[in-house]
């Protein structure tokens, strides 16, 4: 694909989002501290390594979804050389699909229908699932499982968003915050994005890939706070 | 004139009998003038002496009459997805503000067919095709109601006509909602910046829930919606409406609901209203802090604060106004016009912009101040009985009869013969028309989009984005009298809108008409046949495709001839380039004079003649940088002609080797339906060659966006309703050009290189 500059320079290399890899991640932050520009980056990391990703915007819309796609792809190209953006926008527009649901129409059996329809017409074959907006509040352990389950039957890699509040301090033992403080096992990987004091946005990874991350492991991974991209050290 | 006439009588008489009292009450009426009339103020500057002066009144009022006060006029657009009853709506308006006598349907039982549809091809399709301009007066208010067509085939139309408009309504079918025209549409206004009230129409209708149009108001269109009214019973029990600004219940009496009633709220609607109040009052406090302050000390908040603050928030477009009703069944209707009133903009509020053509198109502002010369857009033509007659909204300046004025594209100077101000058919003749106002004209030869000014004025108003024709097709006249019709026909449309194209074929010797869609092209087919009596047989709709080059590639190609007379020798080296962003462009590197100066221009013309025509599939070349740096003449034997020449040889020889390839138009598709479809109707996108980027589903409906090839395209609304129990609709614009797939490329080439042997 001749990306692969791309995808070694980033530093979310540490995620390992290969194609081979099933895992289920989780991404959680307060409000507006760059939730949906993390899930994104972590799709076109994923499309750069040849994936095809679906994006499932839950209370957004289609246009506003893709404008996120645009202003990071347009990031991407200012910090790399790329001998010709065009193909790469184009390429990045055939691996992408957007799904957005109104709040209360996204369910499994929804998802499953949707998707059922894109793979036995043989229109969109995803290899990873975006899931930005889901409502862990309202959401049972069992419609989570139920959930997970439906992913690894249809072996796609898949990553969540979830909101933290203010004044909400239930966390797991793990370390996982609420509203994910009774499910985060389910999950294999879980980054926490946390504003530091000095106005820099930290991304602290609670567990990589099933295996809790020592406390240096995931250090360093910052989200730069003018742009929302990711950053080394 | 004569009713004015028949007043200045009373007036004199009034007068000479010097009852100042009646006076006032006389001219009140005439003004509507809200309360008192200081006749002190207003004609304070010359002393009135009633009795003697009388004369002077009169002039004085019909004076007045003329200028018509501007902050009383509206310029609105009525816009809507197709069905949701705008022309009804319209003709409901005209009625109740006594323009027409009596209600014809659209697809009206009794023949006659709404008043605002006057073109017989919008009768029968029951479709509104053109945006006729028509006059009414609402309480005081003039109001220019442009009716403006539903189908996203005529957005040129659209557009054209928000461009002149400053406020719209936005009709929504209380049962179908926000659907992908109306979002079409509100994006549209919202680049032209036209405020707007949306208004909930098919109350009556099963299914009717405005509840949840004003929740998609927010979530599809962005609007900040904020209901101004809450429906008293719906469907087949709506009986009018809670004013939630008066607190009043509003019935709608008479046969044709032209009595309003304004009664106590009903009990079972009070808590609800209480409610809604709340919210409005929440939403508009935004935009007054006074409303703010006297909400905070729980004071009685007057009415007028309220008015205040939704006016406000309207004009900046961070309000959205939602009112209710039945056009059809005669309710809502004087609310909203009310409501026009109060909230849409008069000229003043909205600032327009003009180019200045002297002061290299440097951006003014035009003043609406009817005492600046003459600033008019022409923005509309239409064919009339009379001859071409031409829609102009003023911007500054007055235009009266017998003026002369100039069209600012072409520099020649008019007179104003008949001025006119129009109800559809109908028309009434004024003589003359101030700032702000939308009238027409007789017998101006002009285009649409042209700028009118007064002497020693050079603007223009700021110029229209055009969209390139997408598609095209070949007609071809049956008899010798549909030829002469047919040019008569084809120069008006070209006229009236821009991205209606025609040309002839040199090689093929066929007419080929081209503009937006495949719609776009039938309708004005019909028209021709209908208006001009012009029967065309056409042929397959063809896609405007293009060619372009990908690589960089050297040219060096020398041409000589010297077969007897005087030879020919020209030598042009460099090379061509994509070019991202434009169509051509001509780079001159010559050092040294290799090229004489007066033979560049030459080379020049010889690409650009070279780009009407590429070599894969005779398709118009675009995007594309020439440099020439190299070259060499001959003393006697160079000429304008042989650098054309050579320039035409040294870009055959550039284009093969820069891996030209073939573009194809990419539509914008939106294609909208109930859930259970969603699965087939992406299928049916996938086959044709689509990109579906994204879906949404809302409940038991989903919208399904997708980029298509325009060549894929042809048919589909067929394919759709079969595959949707006709369930589903669909929207297209035009996105961009993208180059084809290479086996598409492959059978193109080869079609056209069967084609030219053939030949």
């Amino acid at each position: 694909m001749g990306y692969e500059p791309l995808v070694n320079q980033n530093p979310l290399r540490v995620l390992n989002l290969g194609r081979g890899n099933k895992q289920l991640g989780l991404v959680m932050a307060r409000a507006g501290l760059g939730k949906t520009a993390l899930l994104v980056q972590i799709a076109l990391d994923s499309i750069l390594r040849g994936n095809r990703v679906i994006h499932v915007s839950i209370g957004e819309s289609i246009d506003k979804t893709r404008a996120w796609y645009d202003d990071i792809l347009q990031f991407i190209l200012q910090d790399h050389s790329v001998s010709r953006p065009h193909e790469l926008i184009d390429m990045v527009a055939r691996h992408r699909m957007i799904m957005t649901f109104k709040e209360d129409a996204f369910s499994r059996p929804r998802l499953e229908e949707r998707l059922n329809d894109l793979i036995l017409q043989d229109i969109f074959r995803p290899n990873c699932l975006v899931v930005d907006g889901f409502d862990f509040e309202s959401a049972d352990r069992a419609t989570v499982e139920d959930i997970k389950e439906f992913l690894e039957s249809m072996s796609l890699q898949a990553w969540f968003s979830a909101t933290r509040h203010r004044n909400d301090d239930r966390v797991s033992p793990a370390g996982v915050p609420a509203p994910c403080h009774e499910v985060d096992d389910l999950f294999d990987t879980v980054i926490l994005i946390k504003p530091e004091k000095d106005a820099t946005i930290e991304l602290e990874i609670i567990r990589n890939n099933g295996v809790a991350a020592d406390a240096e492991a995931g250090a360093g991974l910052k989200l730069d706070p003018s742009t929302m991209m990711i950053k080394e050290g | 004139m004569s009713g004015l006439r028949c007043l200045a009588t009373v007036l004199r008489e009034v007068a000479v009998s010097n009852r100042i009292r009646e006076l006032q009450c006389i001219l009140q009426l005439l003004f509507y003038l809200p309360d008192k009339l200081p006749l002190a103020g207003d004609y304070g500057t010359k002393d009135y002496t009633l009795t003697a002066k009388s004369s002077d009144l009169c002039a004085e009022v019909e004076e007045r009459e003329m200028k018509r006060d501007l902050e009383k006029v509206r310029n609105i657009g009525i816009s809507a997805h197709i069905d949701s009853g705008k022309t009804t709506l319209t003709e409901r308006i005209l009625y109740y503000t006594q323009r027409i006598h009596a209600i014809h349907e659209v697809r009206g039982k009794d023949g006659v067919g709404a008043t605002m549809d006057s073109m017989e091809l919008e009768k029968e399709r029951g479709i509104t095709i053109q945006s006729a301009a028509t006059f009414c007066n609402w309480k005081g208010h003039d109001i220019n109601i442009i009716d403006t067509p539903g189908h996203v085939d005529f957005t040129v139309e659209v557009e054209r006509a928000l461009r002149v408009l400053d406020g719209a309504i936005l009709i929504l079918c209380s049962v179908g909602g926000v659907q992908s025209q109306s979002i079409t549409v509100d994006r549209q206004m919202t680049r032209y910046n036209v405020p707007r009230i949306a208004f909930i129409n098919k109350c009556d209708r099963t299914g009717a829930n405005p509840y949840r149009v004003t929740q998609q108001l927010r979530d599809k269109l962005n609007l900040n919606a904020v209901m101004l009214q809450i429906p008293i019973g719906l469907e087949n029990d709506m009986e009018g409406v809670v004013d939630l600004v008066t607190m009043k219940a509003v019935y709608f009496d008479g046969e044709q609901g032209d009595k309003v009633r304004y009664e106590e709220i009903p009990d079972h609607l009070k808590d609800e209203a209480e409610e809604k109040r709340e919210e409005l009052l929440d939403a508009v406090s935004m935009f007054s802090d006074e409303l703010m302050e006297a909400m905070l000390e729980e004071q009685e908040i007057p009415e007028e604060m309220i008015h205040a603050a939704i006016r406000k928030g309207t004009l900046s477009l961070e309000l959205a106004p939602v009112m209710l009703g039945s056009a059809y069944k005669n309710k809502g209707v004087q609310p909203l016009l009310d409501a026009v009133n109060a909230y849409l903009p008069c000229p003043l509020d909205v600032e327009n912009i003009a180019l200045d053509l002297d002061n290299d198109e440097a951006e003014v502002k035009v003043s609406n101040d009817p005492n600046d010369k003459l600033v008019a857009l022409a923005f509309k033509l239409e064919d009339g009985r009379y001859g071409q007659l031409t829609y102009i909204r003023t911007y500054q300046g007055v235009i009266r009869k017998g003026d002369t004025i100039v069209n600012t594209r072409t520099g020649k100077k008019l007179k104003v013969g008949r001025l006119v101000r129009l109800h559809a058919d109908e028309m009434e003749e004024i003589e003359e028309a101030g700032s702000g106002d939308i009238v027409a004209l007789f017998g101006v030869d002009c285009a649409s989009g042209d700028t009118f000014c007064g002497d020693g004025l050079n603007w223009s108003m700021s110029s229209m984005h055009v969209p390139a024709p997408v598609i095209s097709l070949a007609i071809r006249p049956v008899d010798n009298k549909a030829q002469g019709n047919m040019s008569k026909a084809l120069n008006r449309f070209t006229k009236e809108d821009p991205t209606f194209k025609t040309y002839v074929d040199h090689e093929t010797n066929e007419t080929i008409i081209s503009g937006m869609g495949e719609l776009h092209l039938e309708v004005y087919i019909e028209r021709m046949k209908r208006e001009y009596n012009a029967e065309v047989e056409i042929g397959a709709p063809q896609v405007a495709y293009r060619e372009t080059i990908t690589n960089r590639a050297e040219f060096n190609y020398t041409h000589k001839k010297q077969t007897g007379g005087s030879g020919q020798f020209g030598r042009v080296g460099g090379y061509m380039e994509p070019l991202e962003e434009g169509e051509y462009e001509f780079v001159d590197e010559i050092v040294g004079g290799v090229i004489p100066r007066e033979y560049i221009p030459s080379c020049d013309k010889g690409f650009q003649a070279s780009m009407k025509k590429g070599t894969l599939i005779g398709a118009p070349i675009t995007g594309v940088r020439v440099v020439i740096n190299d070259g060499s003449f001959h003393a006697v034997d160079s000429s304008d002609m042989a650098f054309q020449q050579a320039a035409k040889g040294a870009f055959r020889e550039g284009y093969a080797k820069a891996s030209p390839v073939i573009m194809e138009p990419i539509m914008k598709v939106a294609v909208e339906g109930p859930s259970e479809f969603q699965g087939a109707v992406m299928g049916s996108l996938n086959q044709r060659r689509g990109m579906i980027v994204g879906t949404f589903e809302e409940g038991n409906y989903t919208v399904v966006e997708a980029e298509m090839p325009l060549s894929e395209m042809f048919g589909y609304s067929t394919t759709l309703r079969s595959l949707t129990q006709g369930k589903a609709e669909f929207t297209m614009e035009f996105s961009s050009y993208k180059q084809v797939p290479k086996s598409v490329a492959d059978e193109l080439i080869k079609a056209y290189q069967a084609e030219k042997s053939e030949g």
